[in-house]
């Protein structure tokens, strides 16, 4: 898969954890849904399982698009020592 | 016994801060890399802890809890919710690229980076100006806020002006002699203090309440409207959609955070990273919406900026004094642990960035220059913290909004190369100006078609950045293969 499908991938993911937070039309459960564990209401136990979702999804991004960078990147002679030189 | 206790719980914080700071002195070279960056040598724990530790404020657990008790659970999603995804995924989207870069080319802060970038001192020189223009404004917050609850916790023994000076001062006692590896410990030692002290609080405050579930019952027959977002009238879904351009897209603007990422060892250090931090966030923001949607039944009648007062207020009611020092230890951590590390991305700037323009600075001149600005600010900072000039949401909001606004910039830079000086140049002005007539109120609410001024700023600057670019020459190919050819080695 080249790169940019896998950014493409990224992307969705990342829409659809935005629609996720943004999903209004769940905020009818608020009232109707039981508490969790006797004190969570869905209001605040809804954002546990977005936390869950939302370590899955980082794991999901790094394994797509997330490479280390070659052994070779950083030993090369054009490195500029930017910051002692001035 | 609790005065000894308490008094001993406070001077052994104090001792592990002024140790902390010796070895870091010692252990420290006299480089200006060493100092300002701790020689990029940060690992998994260290840069995660830097990273929470620096981005939790007093707001998270005054602020917020005082938030949650007027507006109920749907402050928990409001505030932290988009954060608890975006923030770490920022970490990845503009921090890894900015990251090879830094380690390529030396680069140290973002006027290097993208003033590298685009081969451009003003790029340079905007970005330092909007950085500094932002950054004190929020360090000032993070004072207020912390002195407020330093002086409430203390019942007013110990008064506003002295709880300023004690921060400071604290924050000082390491970060001088240490610099960026100092506020690191510290970072780590008041991160994992203050989120074990805060669970451990929560959990003392559920007790003395008659339990979680028992409080909870109390609300939903008392107060049921703390349950349902659609009855909060702050959290409309047009302020709760345009709140997500507010703090989590900035976080990884903020200079303390952006410097924290450039210090990484390697790349699965910041990966490490991205997968910790949601937990960590979800875990203190929810601890402080507990305590304040509980406060709210516990010790009703609160308004306005009375609600800030929430938490100290419930130790105070309900928990033993020895509570009130580590209540007092927390605020501490909380506050000190950002305010070290933004008065020291200041002093870096303005070493880094600033003073070179006028004259050649040498590794160690950098370094004596760094702390001489670290007590310069500080003192600055005291000075407007004292004439405590608004409430401390608004200031925040609107340092929040500035840093968002950056971001398009940032992204465009490192993903776009089409993107040209001149547009990321007007992509920062334009938008920071209209945010400005938004919030001085010179242009009408109804211009920004009833969202949060930030967002439709965000959008001017992702049209400006593509618009001007476009009207303007192509990047050399020289300065494209500087940034794209190394990220094309990498992203393949």
């Amino acid at each position: 898969m080249s790169f940019k499908v896998r950014l493409a991938l990224v992307i969705l993911i990342v829409l659809v954890m935005f629609i996720l937070h943004n999903s209004f039309w769940l905020w009818d459960l608020d009232s109707r849904l039981p508490l969790l564990f006797g004190f969570m209401p869905f209001a605040y136990s809804y954002y546990i399982g977005y936390t869950i979702l939302a370590v899955l999804a980082m794991r999901l991004i790094i394994g797509l698009a997330w490479p280390d960078p070659p052994e070779d990147l950083f030993e090369q002679p054009e490195q500029k020592k930017q910051v002692e030189t001035r | 016994m609790t005065n000894v206790l308490g008094i001993g719980l406070l001077l052994s914080y104090l001792f592990i801060l002024i140790a902390i700071g010796v070895y870091g002195a010692k252990v420290s070279l006299k480089t200006r890399e060493d100092y300002f960056l701790a020689g990029r040598g940060l690992g998994s724990i260290a840069v995660f802890m830097a990273l929470f530790a620096s981005n939790i404020t007093a707001f998270t657990i005054i602020g917020h809890a005082g938030f949650s008790y007027e507006t109920g659970y749907g402050a928990y999603g409001y505030v932290i919710g988009w954060s608890i995804f975006i923030t770490p995924f920022t970490y990845y989207l503009v921090g890894y690229r900015s990251w090879l870069l830094g380690k390529k080319y030396g680069f140290a802060t973002q006027p290097q980076v993208f003033g590298g970038i685009f081969n451009s001192k003003l790029i340079s020189l905007l970005m330092l100006v909007l950085l500094l223009y932002y950054t004190l404004p929020y360090l000032v917050v993070s004072i207020i806020g912390g002195s407020l609850a330093f002086s409430t916790v203390t019942e007013g023994l110990v008064p506003y002006w002295v709880s300023a000076m004690i921060l400071i001062g604290f924050s000082l006692i390491y970060t001088l002699p240490a610099g960026f590896r100092g506020t690191v410990w510290t970072d780590i030692f008041q991160g994992t203090l203050f989120l074990v002290v805060a669970a451990f609080l929560l959990s003392a405050v559920g007790r003395a309440l008659g339990g979680f579930s028992e409080i909870t019952s109390d609300i939903v027959q008392n107060n049921p409207a703390m349950l349902e977002r659609s009855l909060a009238v702050e959290l409309a879904p047009i302020n709760w959609f345009s709140y997500s351009f507010v703090n989590s897209i900035a976080v990884v603007v903020f200079p303390q955070i952006y410097t924290r990422i450039l210090a990484a060892r390697s790349s699965s250090n910041l990966r490490q990273v991205s997968l910790y931090y949601p937990i960590a966030l979800a875990v203190i923001f929810g601890i402080s919406t507990l305590l304040g949607v509980w406060g709210s039944v516990a010790v009703p009648g609160l308004t306005g900026k009375e609600t800030d007062n929430i938490v100290p207020l419930l130790i105070h009611q309900f928990l033993t004094p020895t509570w009130m020092v580590l209540g007092l230890v927390v605020v501490l951590a909380v506050v000190k642990s950002s305010i070290d590390s933004q008065l020291l991305s200041v002093a870096h700037l303005v070493t880094d960035d600033l003073l070179p323009r006028f004259k050649r600075i040498n590794s160690q001149q950098a370094v004596f220059l760094g702390r001489i600005l670290l007590v310069v600010f500080a003192a600055i900072a005291y000075f407007i913290a004292l004439m405590r000039p608004a409430a401390i949401l608004s200031i925040a909001g609107f340092a929040f909004s500035g840093f968002s606004v950056i971001l398009p910039v940032m992204i465009g830079s490192l993903y776009w190369p089409r993107a040209t000086s001149q547009g990321a140049c007007a992509a920062l002005v334009l938008p920071a100006i209209m945010l400005h007539l938004w919030y001085l109120g010179i242009l009408p609410p109804w211009t920004t078609f009833g969202f949060m001024p930030v967002f439709p700023s965000f959008v001017l600057a992702v049209i400006t950045l593509v618009v001007v670019s476009y009207f303007t020459p192509v990047p050399s190919p020289e300065q494209r293969e500087k940034t794209f050819g190394l990220f094309e080695r990498v992203f393949k």
